[in-house]
């Protein structure tokens, strides 16, 4: 089969592969109708993460056709239409039985590695380097599935790819970012970074009944989308003024935001002048991996006694975490893998009854042979790029 | 050096008990070397503690111990990986399984990974899967 893989800093190019066998009973192979590409695999791409190898297939976004399953997957048919979770949890550990699918206890088969790095090893995840399992990913033309009786979920033929095809990561990473900001109605909520992500983090946050919703980000058409397509009240182009915390201040008569949403992660793009240029060498050296200016402000401009939630992927280690603003103000900081097999059942009725069309997002539509320019044109975020769907 | 390694696993101490000594499950590592097993009711809801005790640290000094982490033949580090298996087995009924790591968590897989890609059909053969 063609699959996209990694081949190295800033390279990923199609090739010829081994087409996926079952390894176990509760597996399924997936034929491939259409995959994403996501702005966290640009941190693969960019060589931020460890453990990548030569020759990895990337991509966790995907759904396709069940095409074969092992013996033990009884809740799906083949020819049963799929959307798959991005993090592999196998349903039966404590974690998964209490809804914490994405620290899934059993998925990772490196789970020693992980442990090395963070301690603990949470769930494996498709595409995602050797750090989290190792598990070939979904920008290919099939794929294996683990636990294929725990993720997929069937969709009705009656809706588009694009309209469903969000639900493997970015909607529900979205949901989640607003889910754990306690949105009772009346909130105001910062959203940084207004990609895939922040553009669903918004729409929930409106959807939960947030008042005010901020969008940040330094490109014009993202924050247009957010306003027009995700709903947000108003928006900072941080690319006209860098000062992200008086600007909020000034938006919310000096109190702050309820809670903020990062959804920019280990490689933000802003920062103030000389902390942003010690960041980019450091990094560059690999003597921190997380350049993490966006959640240093989020830090910063939420109002005490707010809640700071971070759904941009971090790998590491960072830099001048503001410690003093973090304590003496009492936030609380909330974070993870979106438990994606959780959120798809509730998320999935959204889309059905209307509340939501996840495919205000794509921008770009394009064969999978065409990949390497897709991250090219995603990573610098030309022609207005803000989602590449791909397909097989 | 610790020579300590522990999980957690969801059952009952009396079913996690039964399942150690059950041929099926039983781990091969740790069977061979004579560790100290012992068992106990984890907190709450959360199941049995299993703790394995090496009782010695890997022979040869810190050099020994240095080559073996390099070679992933590290006593401890092979105790762990029976005890994640064993956990996987007990809770999920497979070992789960990666195109990195074909054989499941294995030691010695984890500085020699292979890519995240599909096996051919003599690979998988080899990997046992």
């Amino acid at each position: 089969m063609r699959a996209t893989v990694w081949s190295g800093r800033n390279s990923v190019s199609v090739e010829n592969v081994p087409d996926p066998n079952i390894l176990n009973d509760r597996d399924a192979i997936v034929k491939i109708s259409s995959t994403a590409i996501c702005g966290s695999d640009l941190h693969l791409y960019d060589g931020y993460v460890p453990k990548m190898k030569r020759g990895d297939i990337l991509g966790h976004e995907f759904m396709g056709e069940v095409v074969e399953k092992g013996k033990g997957v009884g809740n799906l048919e083949l020819g049963d239409r799929v959307v798959v979770p991005f993090p592999i949890a196998c349903g039966d550990c404590w974690s998964c039985k209490h809804g914490f699918y994405a620290a899934c206890e059993n998925s990772n088969p490196n789970a020693g590695m992980a442990e090395k790095m963070f301690g603990h090893s949470a769930a494996g995840i498709f595409g995602y380097s050797h750090l989290t399992g190792g598990y070939a990913g979904g920008q290919a033309e099939y794929a294996r599935v683990p636990f294929a009786d725990v993720g997929p979920i069937k969709v009705d033929e009656d809706l588009s790819d694009e309209q469903v095809l969000f639900l493997s990561d970015v909607f529900p990473t979205g949901w989640f970012g607003a889910d754990l900001c306690d949105i009772e109605g009346g909130e105001t909520i910062a959203v940084f970074g207004a990609g895939p992500v922040g553009q669903f983090a918004i729409a929930s946050a409106i959807l939960m009944g947030a008042e005010q919703v901020i969008a940040i980000d330094q490109y014009e058409y993202r924050l247009q989308m957010a306003v027009n397509k995700a709903g947000a009240t108003g928006t900072i182009d941080f690319s006209e003024d860098a000062d992200v915390v008086e600007q909020l201040k000034e938006l919310t008569g000096g109190r702050g935001p309820d809670a903020v949403i990062d959804c920019v992660g280990m490689e933000a793009a802003h920062g103030h002048g000389a902390l942003h240029a010690v960041d980019r060498v450091k990094q560059a050296n690999r003597i921190e991996t997380d350049r993490g200016q966006a959640l240093r402000d989020a830090i910063l401009a939420c109002r005490p006694g707010g809640i700071v939630s971070v759904m941009g992927v971090y790998g590491g280690l960072m830099d001048k975490f503001p410690t003093g603003a973090f304590m003496n103000k009492g936030l609380q900081l909330r974070t993870g893998q979106a438990h994606v097999q959780k959120y798809l059942e509730p998320l999935y009725e959204r889309i059905r009854n209307g509340d939501i069309d996840p495919s205000f997002v794509v921008t770009h539509r394009l064969d999978l042979d065409q990949a390497s320019n897709a991250y090219e044109t995603f990573k610098h975020k030309q022609d207005e790029c803000v989602k590449v769907v791909l397909k097989p | 050096m610790s020579s300590k390694a522990s999980t957690t696993v969801l059952g009952s101490p009396e079913e996690v008990q039964r399942r150690w000594a059950d041929e099926q499950y039983r781990p091969g590592y740790i069977d061979s070397v004579d560790a100290a097993v012992s068992f106990k009711r984890a907190p709450g809801d959360r199941g049995t503690e299993i703790h394995v005790d090496l009782e010695q640290a890997a022979p040869g000094g810190k050099f020994g111990e240095m080559l073996m982490k390099l070679t992933g033949k590290e006593p401890l580090a092979k105790v762990k990986d029976d005890l994640r298996r064993f956990k996987a087995n007990f809770e999920t009924g497979v070992i789960p399984r990666s195109d990195g790591t074909p054989e499941g968590e294995l030691a010695e897989r984890k500085l020699k990974q292979r890519p995240a890609q599909p096996l051919a059909p003599d690979e998988l053969e080899k990997a046992g899967a």
